[in-house]
């Protein structure tokens, strides 16, 4: 695995030249908010930030996103593909919990057996450049207790680590290598940069606030699908999409067609366990009845179903859904109470 | 603060106690610093549980218009004699007392099914006010001392002064004290400071020529994301199905594109006219920090100034789209 070093001065620099050839995606301020958008020009990438707020899995799995067009003439149907060509693009900036994210969501869209055309391209076709935590940003991050590291590569094309004045950058995939040898002659990193990430890593390690027993809880939910505890979860819940959308791991969506005259499109859009319209039935049925049993699917799904599936949590622990919850749902408290049970 | 928490949970644990309501809907303390949550207290031992502070935000009337209606629905198989009224104690400030005023003038439920636990309200902090005042960093603990909100983020201390923090809705507000209630706890609270200089950022705006009017709300409504936290927080948004989520047929495109996005907000505050108490809640549980509060406010200006009429002032104060009256204005119709 190729090693080399940044100059920190220098990285900003190097970004916004890459952004003048290629789509880059990159952390930035946008009045209150940080974001994951794309870079245009004149924009400044964030290189000392806490996290976005919106999770990055929406450049490969976008909030709506056009599958086919079609649209009935004189001769019958015409189809026509989606978007355009998918163009080759970096991602910058990711957190190490969200760079595991794609890891997860990769077995789901990119199974043996089912593959998802629309986010393997866009997959395929983007570099990821992490960010490694040397200092977790906030109180609420638990990515320990769900497998990750806050100076985990996994999921990361590139990772660059902060050792004060220079990055160390880390190779992991022959498209981060690539990618690093466009960004210039880099020098490389010697044994004692080596050295010094791995007393960063281990003190990230310990700086990492919260344990949350999340793999604890899975024989308890293996048995209890219905358990009054249950019913303690959901009665404040908003049912917004809050959590659900800005989860880096949430990857449930819906197909509708919209129709103008004759041109139509069938679109996939994100959607929200949260929401009552989740699993309504066009009969009107709707077997999730009341927010308790959307809340049991949601953690069901997080901390069950996916493990069944694909021997994974399907949480990276960034502390999104905690964070900004706008009653203070807590997942952390809910597992934890669960482990107790 | 203190003193009123004391008595609310008394009060509470009393009602429960001798059964004057099946559950006391009230805040309780969260697991992060600067928030509470909003909780269901049915066994009088539990009334310990409720906290009433600066971080106690969000309308609790939504839950009790949720709440009543679940159990409505619950009773529909019940044999008409057999069923059973559920009553809602609730621990309201002045904004909650004015949804909850609307909810009864709009029929949703009958007054004796809820009862009205009045605090006075000095202002809650809002959280995206808190998190602008120290640069977007994590507040790790924060606490109110006298006038001022001392927040600790991971850089350190900071003192923030509390009129800085508070929700600009409460700053302007002049019902910080319950219209209805069946018990007031406290002392009334003092008026805000604001006061008259409620509209004064809806004339600011109003005075903009149309295309920067028009270059904000694009602004503002392009950071939605459609999680529906705003619609779903709010005490007056308590259709069964919303136009938003109807597909027979379908008002508004299910995707993120910029003119369906518009279309479900201000369809939204169309529906709000007369009827928003301007609690800041849907600014409050906005997890993008959309400024709707412009927008509902200015409804609020037209609904007072055109029609004398403030939401849910006051029970015999009908609700503007729900009267008629031949003198109405409607000049605003002709010449917007």
């Amino acid at each position: 695995m190729e090693k080399r070093v940044i100059k920190k001065d220098a990285l900003a620099g190097i970004i916004k030249k890459m952004a003048e050839s290629t789509l880059v995606y990159a952390p930035v301020r946008e009045e209150d908010n940080l974001l994951f958008k794309v870079l245009e020009k004149g924009m400044e990438p964030l290189l000392d930030f806490d996290n976005a707020k919106n999770a990055p899995k929406n450049f490969f799995f976008p909030q709506t996103e056009v599958m086919m067009r079609y649209m009935r003439t004189e001769r019958g149907k015409e189809l026509s593909t989606g978007e355009g060509e998918i163009q080759e693009a970096v991602l910058f900036g990711v957190r190490p919990c969200d760079a595991r994210s794609f890891v997860l969501l990769d077995n789901l869209f990119n199974d043996p057996k089912y593959k998802d055309p629309y986010y393997i391209k866009r997959r395929e076709k983007t570099t990821i450049v992490s960010l490694a935590c040397v200092h977790p940003p906030y109180t609420t991050c638990f990515c320990t207790s769900v497998d990750g590291h806050p100076l985990s590569s996994e999921g990361a094309d590139v990772c660059l680590i902060d050792l004060g004045d220079t990055y160390l950058a880390e190779c992991v995939t022959p498209k981060g290598e690539d990618l690093l040898k466009k960004m210039g002659d880099l020098p490389k990193a010697d044994q004692a940069l080596e050295a010094k990430k791995q007393e960063l890593s281990d003190a990230a390690e310990k700086e990492v606030n919260g344990a949350v027993p999340a793999h604890a809880i899975k024989a308890w939910l293996d048995e209890n699908f219905e358990n009054p505890f249950w019913d303690t979860i959901h009665k404040s819940c908003l049912a917004c999409g809050t959590c659900t959308y800005l989860c880096p791991t949430c990857h449930c969506f819906d197909i509708t067609d919209e129709v103008k005259k004759e041109d139509g499109r069938r679109i996939r859009s994100w959607d929200s366990c949260m929401s009552w319209l989740f699993t309504v039935e066009t009969s009107g049925h709707n077997p999730r009845t009341s927010q308790k049993e959307r809340w049991r699917q949601r953690a069901m799904h997080k901390f069950k179903y996916f493990v069944d599936n694909f021997d994974a949590i399907a949480c990276v622990g960034c502390g999104r859904c905690v964070m900004y919850c706008p009653v203070n749902i807590d997942i952390r408290k809910i597992v934890t109470d669960i482990s107790k049970l | 603060m203190e003193n009123i928490e004391k008595q609310v949970r008394e009060y509470a644990k009393k009602l429960l106690a001798d059964g004057t309501v099946d559950v006391v809907v009230g805040y309780e303390g969260g697991t992060l610093p600067f928030q509470t949550t909003p909780c269901f207290i049915t066994d009088p031992d539990d009334a310990k549980r409720l906290v009433w502070n600066r971080f106690c935000s969000v309308n609790l009337a939504k839950y009790v218009h949720d709440i009543i209606f679940g159990h409505k629905e619950s009773q529909k198989r019940a044999k008409p004699e057999d069923r059973t009224k559920k009553k809602v104690g609730v621990i309201a400030r002045g904004c909650t007392t004015r949804s909850l005023t609307i909810h009864l003038q709009e029929k949703q439920y009958d007054r004796d099914q809820v009862v009205i636990i009045g605090v006075p309200c000095a202002g809650f902090v809002a959280n995206k006010k808190m998190s602008v005042a120290v640069d977007g960093k994590e507040v790790i603990a924060c606490s109110v001392v006298g006038d001022s909100l001392s927040v600790q983020t991971k850089d350190g201390g900071k003192d923030v002064p509390l009129k800085e923090v508070l929700a600009d809705n409460c700053l302007t507000c002049r019902f910080n004290n319950p219209i209805i209630s069946d018990v007031m706890i406290g002392e009334a609270a003092p008026p805000m400071p604001d006061v008259e200089k409620e509209y004064e950022e809806v004339e600011a705006f109003e005075a903009l020529p149309v295309d920067e009017r028009w270059a904000y709300f694009t602004k503002e409504m392009g950071k939605c994301m459609r999680c529906y936290a705003c619609r779903n927080t709010c005490p007056s948004c308590y259709c069964k199905v919303c136009f938003i989520e109807q597909n027979q047929p379908k008002w508004v495109g299910v995707g993120i594109d910029e003119t369906d996005t518009q279309v479900f907000q201000f369809m939204r505050m169309f529906h709000m006219v007369g009827r928003c108490v301007d609690c800041g809640s849907c600014l409050e549980v906005c997890p993008m920090g959309v400024d709707l509060r412009k927008f509902l406010k200015k409804l609020d200006k037209d609904d007072f100034q055109l029609f004398d009429h403030r939401a849910g002032e006051a029970m015999e104060s009908a609700p503007t789209l729900s009267v008629h009256s031949e003198d109405d204005k409607e000049a605003f119709i002709f010449e917007p």
